[in-house]
Order: structure tokens, then sequence, then C-alpha cells
């Protein structure tokens, strides 16, 4: 047969093994809770009970008031102040913006779970900084155990997210717009509420949306904050909801996810929709993209500033330097003089445990390499998408949005379940493409968005030369698209690599021995509060993300969409 | 009334100074052209006045207010500098309908919402937009877009209106029919209007004076007529119209009898650079393409040259000649069938300048 | 202070050469094991490696691995600590995928092993150490108690220096009940509702102590916190964010007590309840004779000495390396009450009462 031919079975191939991919953990989610036991058991049979008791438990509606409250509030914190630090770093003056942009986006690159335990170790009730505040002025007025103060934490650590889009919407926006206003007699001000504001509303409304999605979602930082005051959201009740019956309650928790799976569904399925109008939106308008830049004046800088400032203080100034300091010390709490207390025991011990240092080990490999394999599967991908209107193309579409729907624990425990049951799996659990594959999956509509906007920027006249010039859709792909889109694939891989990196609620119930990962280590050592290893754990994530980041500057990853 | 005075405005973009001194005044009702390639500095002009660019030195008044004085500390911000800016792109807002782009320069004035009405729709019927009043940009034609951005400069009457190439969106015939109207209205309206352009053409149709820029500074300044006829530079003799262009020896004297020696051909012609020669021995002479004719037989002052082609241009033809290293482009209504062409070229249409 | 890691490498090092001394004797079978054995110490080694399915975290499971390790040297260790929860699912999953990757199961979970054992997911055998522990440590020859930890009181000396500590159960609830405003917030212990562990301690103490809703009563009037692990406490304690935790595990108090003078314990001495790690084996395991070698050095003495070490007690009476049976029978002034290892572990594990536990349990903190 014709190479030619070809094209259209590889694109078929590809997007049907990922649909399986996708539709056979989330499947078997949905059939699980119409059980009675586990699937596996013999005694399991049709049936609601599953349903019925999270419908009757007073504890499944306490916990779906909590996540809503969560998403809400998070989407009420992080939007109107990620859009401020984007309009002033993008549209403004602002001294130091050129710095100032990757450290605003730290906290998106820090695992919830690290930034979480940073926070009780910096501000909780007995954090370094609270002592220190306490001693100084007789009592500390804050609590992060309270509902409101996981809602603060959770949308500040959020504010990178909504910074992304609506920074980037702003770079779009040709400034010709707002100088049209402001030569018609409008103020600064006045031209940010009356162009500014209504030109990147799709963008603020799609990350609103985001947002909202991942509060519904949100783990790690309700189960380290809420669990001193039994705050549950749904994916802590989906976890904790074993321990309340003592026995494996998968029906149970597969009926929570298919409950979060009908919220998150249809704020995918919006998100979709604002992501295709916002573009189109985005083309009306003048083409002169030169950039001038508001000023502030002495006082609009200050203001700016300090905004900025007690931003970052908060959201990664108070957590990073509560791990780092958490990581070497045993010891804390009032009276204890910090500069006796040094040790780098913690750090001994965890590269002594053989289960420890392979997590530390296993997460490398995974990130590194498994970015690497994440990547050329997610070029595979994009490659069958790519000008591909058809039918199948559709479809990819759908198999791409299911996964944001579900939670990683989830993803990781149906993961766990086919690699048990599925026979040709089966000798892939004990090893780490168990993790890859699942994480592959969790991380696919992040990484399958930065190879399609990488391979986008290839022109189409680029491929339609090569196509006229006598080149099949194959050779397109090979002399043409993929030499012109090399770079932009080495910055795609460090992007996945920190997104594997910060991972950590996929291998919660995947990972095995020899298949440990930092995060999902961090998860299970809190259930034994171990503390000293998750703060020496959490110090090596942050300084693995922290090489990750400076790779992805230095290869010229495109942070921005 | 001077509505605009543009004193010594200079400016620098880091080490570079991209405007040197500029200084022009203009006045209500009349149309005033910066012309210049790109990178000349005419759009950088343009955004100064509108007071979109900060420049470091200069005094800019606009309608007897000083909104730029870099002694006296002034630097009115755009908004406070009663302009109307339509720009090249248009720059239309796209999330606001015709009427509401046109009225928003009135709402920020405070107009009354019945006041805004009758002004917006007087407007936009007078340039026949009426009926596109409840349209988004994205529905209107490039043409129709262009009248919204006009009206929407144009409705608060602002003592400057700034046209940032007002017409190279458009498509060659629209941009005939534009040049006539735009002129026509700014007439009408009696208003000072200020435009940007690269096209000579468009500034000797449009303008009432016209000011050629290069390099940051005003190279010469007059009417179409001063500025198309009687250049001063070189410069600004080679860019305005289709040239020939010819380096020489200059013989002579400037004041009478000079002449250009060129590939053995001298060529008598009048010294038109407002400079005295610098060096006799590299001049050059311009010759506008017209001003040639061409004929298949000698005459008094005729020199041969061989014909190397003739190009149809619809309305006439255009002739290539050769005469050893000499070439010439000259023009004429019928073709040359011979292969010897015959040219006059009149000592007053020979300008001499200094390179 | 002595660096608990030190500590621990030392008593491990001192172990192993204890360990290392047995296998010589009898080509290799440890003394006082019958003659038979070889066998299994052969196919064992054959085996080349026992996989270990643990609750107990990986720095106070270290020891007895390194002592097995030095004691067999040969046989790999593949130790999952897996929680008590993800031990059980993991197992019932695997067992009903028959892809049984467990020899030996070893959690503090004695309810959800019990349950495993009810399943017939556990395989019975009868090990050469059984007479040396005592009999409620033993069920069908298949589950065995491993340990005895105390369940004990944790707190901050600085904190409650002002406050009369109290020894027993019943000053607990009068000190809880006298001081409730002054403790406002300052009390923590194990949640049930969060832990496999807590809820053995309360559903047990629940069955054979009349006042302990009463205890949880006062608990809840005073606003305390309850906490998934006895970790979570420490960290608390430590910081002065709590003053004291009740029903923790009181062996790690008292080593965390050693190791840092801000803190202190308490056993009470009127009743102390106490609970093991429980061992068994796997139905269906993939190296079952390693298994039995491992289940077997756990009860050893080489293998008690290396537990009770790290600061896990042993059960037997023969082992003097940190605590054991005995001292802590007299450290509880003769009051410890270990959870006999019986089927009677499977009560609280039915769903009936279950609830009915969490329903008082929730009626009490509300108070």
């Amino acid at each position: 047969m014709s190479l030619a031919a070809q094209a259209p079975r590889f694109r078929a191939t590809v997007i049907l093994t990922l649909f399986a991919m996708v539709a056979a953990p989330a499947a078997l989610i949905i059939y699980q809770s119409f059980l009675s036991a586990p699937f596996f058991d013999e005694s399991a049979r049709l049936s609601l009970d599953a349903y019925d008791f999270i419908l009757t438990d007073p504890e499944f509606y306490r916990a779906l008031w909590t996540t809503t409250l969560y998403a809400v509030g998070m989407v009420v914190v992080a939007v109107p102040l990620g859009g401020l630090l984007a309009f002033l770093i993008t549209r403004t003056d602002l001294k130091g913006r050129g710095w100032l942009e990757p450290l605003v986006l730290v906290p998106m690159f820090l695992s919830s779970i690290v930034l979480a335990f940073g926070y009780t170790v910096a501000i909780g009730p007995s954090g370094f900084v609270t002592i220190a505040f306490r001693s100084l002025f007789g009592s500390a007025p804050w609590s992060i155990y309270t509902l409101p103060g996981i809602i603060l934490i959770g949308g500040l650590s959020h504010v990178p997210t909504v910074y992304l889009y609506v920074a980037s919407a702003m770079r779009r926006l040709p400034s010709d717009l707002e100088e049209a206003a402001r030569t018609a007699g409008a103020s600064v001000w006045r031209v940010s509420i009356d162009v500014t504001l209504p030109m990147v509303l799709p963008a603020l409304v799609f990350s609103a949306a985001l947002n909202l999605l991942l509060g519904f979602e949100t783990f790690g930082i309700p189960l380290v904050l809420g669990d001193p005051n039994g705050i549950l959201v749904l994916t802590t009740y989906i976890y904790k909801v074993n321990t309340i019956f003592g026995a494996p309650t998968y029906q149970v928790m597969a009926a929570v996810t298919v409950f979060l799976i009908l919220i998150t569904l249809p704020l995918v399925f919006v998100q979709r929709r604002l992501l295709r109008h916002a573009r189109r939106f985005a083309a009306v308008g003048g083409k002169g993209a030169r950039t001038n830049l508001l000023k502030l004046g002495g006082t609009g800088q200050a203001i700016a500033l300090s905004i900025i400032g007690l931003w970052l203080l908060v959201s990664v100034a108070l957590p990073v330097g509560g791990v780092i300091l958490r990581a070497f010390v045993e010891n804390w709490g009032e009276g204890v003089r910090l500069s006796e207390q040094l040790t780098l025991a913690n750090f001994q011990r965890v590269f002594e445990l053989p289960s420890l240092s392979r997590g530390i080990l296993n997460t490398i490999l995974l990130a590194a390499i498994g970015g690497a394999l994440a990547v050329a599967f997610y070029l595979l991908v994009g490659l069958a998408g790519h000008r591909n209107h058809g039918r199948t193309g559709t479809l990819l579409d759908y198999s791409v949005l299911l996964p944001r729907a579900l939670p990683g624990l989830i993803v990781g425990l149906a993961f766990f379940w086919l690699f048990l049951f599925v026979p040709f799996l089966v000798p892939l659990r004990t090893t780490l493409f168990s993790l890859l594959i699942a994480y592959i999956i969790v991380g696919l509509s992040y990484g399958l968005r930065i190879i399609q906007a990488t391979l986008l920027q290839v022109a189409p006249e680029l491929e339609e030369s090569a196509r006229t010039a006598g080149a099949t859709t194959f050779r397109t792909w090979r002399d043409v698209v993929i030499p012109l889109v090399r770079p932009g694939l080495a910055g795609a891989w460090a992007m996945i690599m920190i997104v594997f990196l910060r991972e950590y609620a996929t291998g919660v119930y995947l990972m095995g021995a020899g298949t440990e990962v930092i995060g999902s280590l961090m998860v299970s050592l809190l259930t034994s509060g171990a503390m000293d290893q998750i703060a020496a754990l959490s110090f090596i994530s942050i300084l693995l993300t922290a090489i990750g980041l400076t790779l992805a500057m230095r290869l010229g990853a495109k942070i921005h969409d | 009334m001077t509505d605009l005075v543009v004193d010594n405005v200079q400016k620098w973009l880091g080490g570079l100074q991209i405007l040197s001194g500029a200084s022009f005044t203009a006045e209500k009702g009349r149309i005033v052209a910066l012309l210049g390639a790109s990178g000349s500095g005419k759009t950088t002009l343009l955004r100064c006045i509108a007071g979109l660019e900060q420049p470091e030195i200069g005094v800019i008044r606009i309608g007897g207010t000083t909104v730029l004085d870099d002694k006296g500390k002034v630097a009115l911000p755009p908004e406070q500098r009663q302009i109307g800016l339509v720009f090249q792109s248009y720059a239309l807002w796209p999330h606001r309908t015709v009427f509401e782009n046109v009225a928003y320069g009135l709402k920020l004035r405070k107009a009354s919402a019945t006041d805004i009405k009758t002004r917006v729709e007087a407007i936009l019927e007078k340039l026949g937009l009426g009926h596109l009043a409840a349209r988004y940009p994205d529905q209107l034609s490039g043409g129709q877009q262009q009248r919204v951005a006009i009206c929407r400069a144009l409705v608060y009457e602002p003592k400057v209106l700034l046209l940032d190439e007002p017409l190279s969106n458009l498509d060659a015939k629209l941009r005939e029919e534009a040049r006539f109207w735009i002129r026509k209205l700014i007439l009408d309206l009696k208003i000072c209007a200020i435009m940007v352009t690269h096209d000579q053409a468009e500034a000797l149709a449009i303008a009432d004076q016209v000011l050629l820029l290069k390099g940051g500074s005003i190279v010469q300044s007059g009417t179409p007529l001063d500025i198309y006829s009687r250049p001063e530079t070189f410069y600004a003799a080679d860019f305005m119209g289709t040239n020939n262009v010819l380096s020489g020896r200059l013989v002579g004297t400037p004041g009478g009898d000079a002449a250009i020696d060129c590939a053995g051909l001298s060529l008598p012609g009048t010294w038109k650079d407002r400079a005295a020669p610098a060096d006799p021995d590299a001049v050059r002479a311009v010759i506008r393409m017209e001003a040639i004719s061409v004929s298949p037989e000698p005459s008094a002052g005729s020199a041969s040259f061989d014909v190397e082609g003739c190009i149809y241009l619809g309305e006439k033809w255009e002739y290539r000649l050769k005469r050893g290293d000499l070439r010439l482009r000259a023009q004429g209504h019928e073709p040359l069938s011979a292969a010897v062409a015959h040219c006059r070229i009149p000592a007053s249409a020979t300008w001499l300048y200094n390179p | 202070m002595i660096d608990r890691r030190q500590f621990m490498l030392a008593s491990a090092a001192s172990v192993g050469a204890l360990a290392g001394s047995l296998p010589a004797r009898a080509e290799g079978v440890p003394a006082g094991y019958p003659a038979d054995y070889k066998a299994i110490l052969d196919k064992a080694r054959t085996e080349g490696v026992v996989s270990v399915y643990t609750s107990t975290d990986d720095v106070q499971g270290r020891p007895i691995v390194e002592a097995f390790q030095k004691a067999y040297p040969g046989i790999r260790v593949d130790y999952n600590d897996l929680g008590t929860n993800g031990a059980y699912n993991r197992i019932i999953s695997e067992a009903a995928a028959k892809q049984v990757g467990s020899d030996v199961v070893w959690t503090s979970a004695m309810d959800l092993q019990m349950v495993l054992v009810q399943k017939g997911l556990a395989e019975a055998y009868k090990s050469p150490e059984m007479s040396h522990l005592p009999g409620w440590a033993n069920f069908s020859d298949t589950l065995y108690g491993t340990t005895v930890e105390p369940v004990g009181i944790l707190y901050n000396k600085a904190q409650l220096a002002s406050l009369k500590l109290p020894q027993t159960r019943a000053e607990l609830l009068a000190f809880m009940r006298d001081n409730k405003e002054a403790l406002k917030g300052k009390l923590a212990t194990f949640d049930p509702e969060k832990s496999g562990t807590g809820f053995l301690f309360f559903s047990n103490d629940a069955r054979t102590r009349p006042d302990t809703f009463e205890l949880v009563k006062a608990f809840g009037a005073t606003e305390g916190k309850t906490y998934g692990s006895s970790g979570a406490m420490r960290e608390k304690i430590v910081s002065g964010e709590h003053w004291l935790a009740f029903n923790v595990i009181g062996s790690y108090a008292i080593e965390w007590a050693a190791k840092n003078p801000a803190l202190g314990y308490v056993l009470t001495s009127d009743y102390t309840a106490a609970f093991s790690r429980v061992a068994n084996l796997s139905k269906g395991a993939p190296h079952p004779n390693a298994a039995r070698l491992f289940l077997d050095f756990l009860l050893s003495a080489a293998g008690q000495s290396a537990l009770a070490s790290a600061g896990a007690p042993s059960i037997r009476t023969d082992v003097t390396s940190g605590l054991n049976l005995t001292r802590l029978g007299e450290m509880a002034k003769g009051n410890l009450k270990p959870i006999p290892v019986t089927a009677a572990l499977l009560e609280a594990t039915e769903p009936k009462n279950r609830a009915d536990f969490f329903r008082r349990w929730k009626e009490a903190l509300r108070g």
C-alpha cells in the first residue's frame, strides 16, 4: 500500500490507543461504582448501595459543600489577584518585571503537598513564623487549619495558573487598542477597565473555570491542612472513606469519583468552549503588536511592588522557607533556639532508607527519561491530531478532555487494577512503566497543549509546499514538521519533567516496592507522621524542581501558551 | 490660528537618536503630511504629538495649550491632549459595536446620552455608516472599518486629528477614493490634521503641506508642488517621483552654465541644491522620467541612445535606453520600433545636487 | 542525648553479630530448631528474596531487615510500607488477580489481619519459636503477635509544668474535666475514623473499659484535635501546639521522650492497653520458604532484639535489649492489658458494630 494511505491509519491507531488508555480506567471506575463489593470479589453484584451510602452520609454532603466553598473561594482569591499580577507585569513599566515573572510562577511548579507542608511548618499554630511573631507581639492572629485559611492558601497557590492565561491574553492584545482609548481621552485606569479588562475577559473566565475544576480535584492542600480539624473535601473523603469502613470500599470511592466527574466534566466542556471562543475573539483587532507600557509613576510602583512582594512572601517565601528550615532541624518550638538544632540527620535517614533513596532516584528517572518518553508519545498524538479535521480528530479531543475530569488519585487506583487484572499489562506492574503510563494520562491535556502549540507554530504553507513538492503526510512530518519543532520539544520535555516531578496523587495507590516516588512517599509518610523524612523529601523535591526549572529556562521552554 | 506647534522635538531610543530636532506648525483646516521612508521617524513624531511616546527634548503646543515642554517639565498624557488618532490598523475595539466605538470619546467627556446619540448618528450618517451602527467591527469591510475609525477620532471635535498611514490597509481603488473624501472631510470640518504616510502620491494628493523626513529630521517642508518640483536636496529630489539618477563631474558654475559630465556625455543642468557644490568631481543629477522627450528622429540638442526595450504600461510606454554605461528610463505614447532613439533633456529639468 | 540513628546502627550491629553467630552451629539451622529446618533454609536460599507487606515505616523496620540480612545473607528483603489499609487492600486485590506479591504480612492492624485469616488468605505454619511466645499471641498457628506496644500518653513538659500530670485513666478523666478551659485546643488523640490503629485502640477500650466514652466526651469538651498518626501528634507536641496526647503508641512516646528532653510520657498505672504488630504468611506466597524464615526470625531472640532496639518492645520475656513484655508489665504497675490475638478481634470489624462504635464516638465528641 502507498505511504500516503498510511497516514489515516497511523492517525486512527494512535488515537484509538489513546482512547483505550483513557477510557479503560474511567470505565472501570464507573463500573465499580455500581457494584456491591470490589469488582474482583466473588460476592460483587450490580447494586446502588454505594450511591445509597454516600447520599445518606452527612459526611459526604459536608465534604461536597466544603469542596464547593473551596473551589469557589479559590476562584475568588486567585482570579482577581492573578489578573492584577498579569496586568502589572505585562502592561505596565513595573520595575524588575523581567525577573519577577519566573518568580511569580514558582508556586505552580511546586507540588501542593510540599506547599501545604511548608505552610504548616511556617505559619501553622506552632510554625517558625508563628512562634517568632507570637514572641514579638504576644499572639499570632491567624489559623491556617480553618476552612478560610485553607481556601486562602489554595487560592494564593493557584494565582500562577490565572496569571499564565491572562498574561498571555494581555500579550496578544494589540497595544493600539489601548492607545486608541487613551487618545480618545481615557486615563490609564479607565483604559484598563474599558478596553483591557473586556479584551482579556475570556481568558479570565477560562482561568476561573480551570481553577474551579482544580478546586474540585484538589487533594494535597486539604489533605495536609484539613487534617487537624477534620475538614474533608471530596478527594480526601475518597482517600479516608476506606478507613471509616475499615475495609476496602472501592465501590464508595468509585461512586464519589463518579460524582466528581459529573461536576468536573461540564467544567471541562465549558473550558473547551471558552478556549475556542477566546481564540476567535483575540484574532480580531489590530495587528500592531508593539506593546506600549503604561507608566505607573512613583506611588504606583510602590503599591504594585508591595502587592507582588506580599503575595510572593506568602505564596513562595513562607512555604519554601518553612520547608528548608524544617529539613535541617529535628526539634523546634517555643524556647528552642534553632541555631543549636541545625542537623543533617533528616537527610542522612532519607538516604539510608532504601525505599526513600530509591524514591528519589525513581522520581528523577521518571521525570527525566519518562518525561522524554511522554513527550514522544504526546508528539505522536499531536501529529495524529495535527490538521486532522476528521472524525478521529473529534474522538481525540474528547480523549484528551476526559482525564482532566479524573483526580490523579483515582487514575492511579484504576491503573493499579488494570496492571493487576489485564494479562498483557501484568509484567509492567512492578516496573516504573506502570507509573509512567498513569502519569502520561494524568499529564495528557497539559502536555498535549504544549506540543500542539509547538506544532501550530509551523506555518501551514511550509507543510503545504512539502506536500505539493510530492511528499506524503509522513514525509512532511519527518522532513519539515519535526525538524522545525525540535527546539520546542526540548522545552516541552523540561516542562513535562517538572509536571512529573511534582506529581504525588497518582502514585499513592499505584507504587510498590521498587517503584516509589517522592510525592506519593510523602502522602504515605503523612499517615505514619514521619515529619522529619517528609521535610527532607520536600526539600529534595524543591531542589529537583529548581533544577528542572533552570533547565527549562535554558532550553527556552515556553511557559506561556 | 496655529493649532499645533512642534518645536525642536528630539527623542532617543537607547543610544540611538530617532528624532533630531523636528519643528513645524500646523493650522486649522489644513492637512500636514509627514512623509518619509520607513525608519525616518515619521510615526515616532506622530506618536510624540499624541503623547504615546515621550521625547527627551522639545516643546509641543496643541490648540494653545502646552502639552510638552522639557524645560517646563510638562508632559501631558495622551488623554489630556485633545487629539484624535486614527491608527493604521484602525484599532477598533472588537467588544464594542460601531456606535459604542464612536461614542466612547463622548462618553469620556461626559456628554449626555441624547447628545451622544445625535452626534454619533450625525457623523456616522455623514460618512455613510448610519446603517452599520449596531454592527461589531469584525462584521465590517476594511473600508467601513477605516471610516468608523475616523468617526471615532473626529466625533468629539479634537483640536488636532492625527492619522497614522490611514490608507495603507485599503485596496488600490478604495485608496484613491479615500484620498479625496478624507481631504474634503477635513477641509469641511476645518480641523487641523497631521497624517503620516510613506506613499508620496498619497501625501501629494491629500496634504496642504508636506514634511519630508529623513533620519529623524525634516529634510524639506513645503506645499506638494514645492516638494515635487523644487526639491532642495538630492534626497528630496530622489524620494519623490520616478527618476533617473546620474553621477558625474560638475562643469561650469552653479549660477549659470552648469552641466554634468557623465559617461562621456555632457548634460547642461541647473544647480538646485540649497548648498553650494562641495566636491565638483562628485555631483548627482536627478532627471524626472517624464522630463525626457524621446523621438525616433534626431533634433537640436538631442543625444542618441540604443533602445534596450519598451514596456507597455496601459496608458503609456516606458523606454529603457542605453548609451555606453549610461542608462535612462523615459516614457512616451508610442512604442519605439527602431534600434536607436533620440533624447532631449532640458537643462531646467536636469537638477544638480551634492550627493 | 543519643542520636537515634547511631543508637539504632549500634544495636543493629550488635544484633547482627549475635545472629551471625547462630547459623554456624548446625549447618545454618538456628539452635533449637528441628533438623528438617535445613530443607526450608536451603529452599529459601534458592528463592533468594522475601517480600514483606507492612505498616511499620522504614525507619523502624530497618533494624529487623538488616539483622535478617546479616543472619541470612543472600536473601533480599523487599520491604513495602503500605500502611495498614494499603497493605490490606493490596493483598485482597492481588489475591483476586491471582498474583500474590506478599510472602509475609506484618502490620499493626490486628483486626484487618484477622480478617485476612478469616478470608483464607493466610497460610498456617507452626513456628519453632512458638514456645517462647505467650499463648495469647498465637492464633491457630496462623497469626502471630510479634511485639507488645503499650498505649500511652505523650506530653510537653514545659507546657504542662503548672498542671498535675495524670498517672491513671481515672486521673486523666478528672484532669480533662477540671482543666477544661486551660486545656482548650491543647489535647490530642488518635482519630479512629482516620486510622486503623486509632480504631483498634478505642474499640478495644470501648469493649474493655466502661469509662471510655466518658473520656472521649471530656476530651471533646476541651475541643481537642484528632490525628491519623502518632508521628503527627508528636510534631504538634514538640512544637507546643498541643500539650498532651493520649492513646498514642506508648513505645514511641518512651523513645521520643528519651531523645527529646522537652517530652515526657506516661503509662497509666490502673490500665495500660497494648497492641501487637501481627504477622502471618500469605497463602500462595511466591517465596513460601523465605517467608517462613522471615517469620521465624521476627519471633526469634535475635529478631526480637532488633525490634526492641528500634522501639518495638519484645513480646518475649527473654529478650533484654530494649523493652520486653515483663519490663512493660512492671512499668504499667502490673496493669498491662495486651490485646489478645483472637477471633474476638473480628467483632469490631462487623459493619454493624463499627457503625455503632462510630455513632457513640461522634456523640461523645460532640458532648
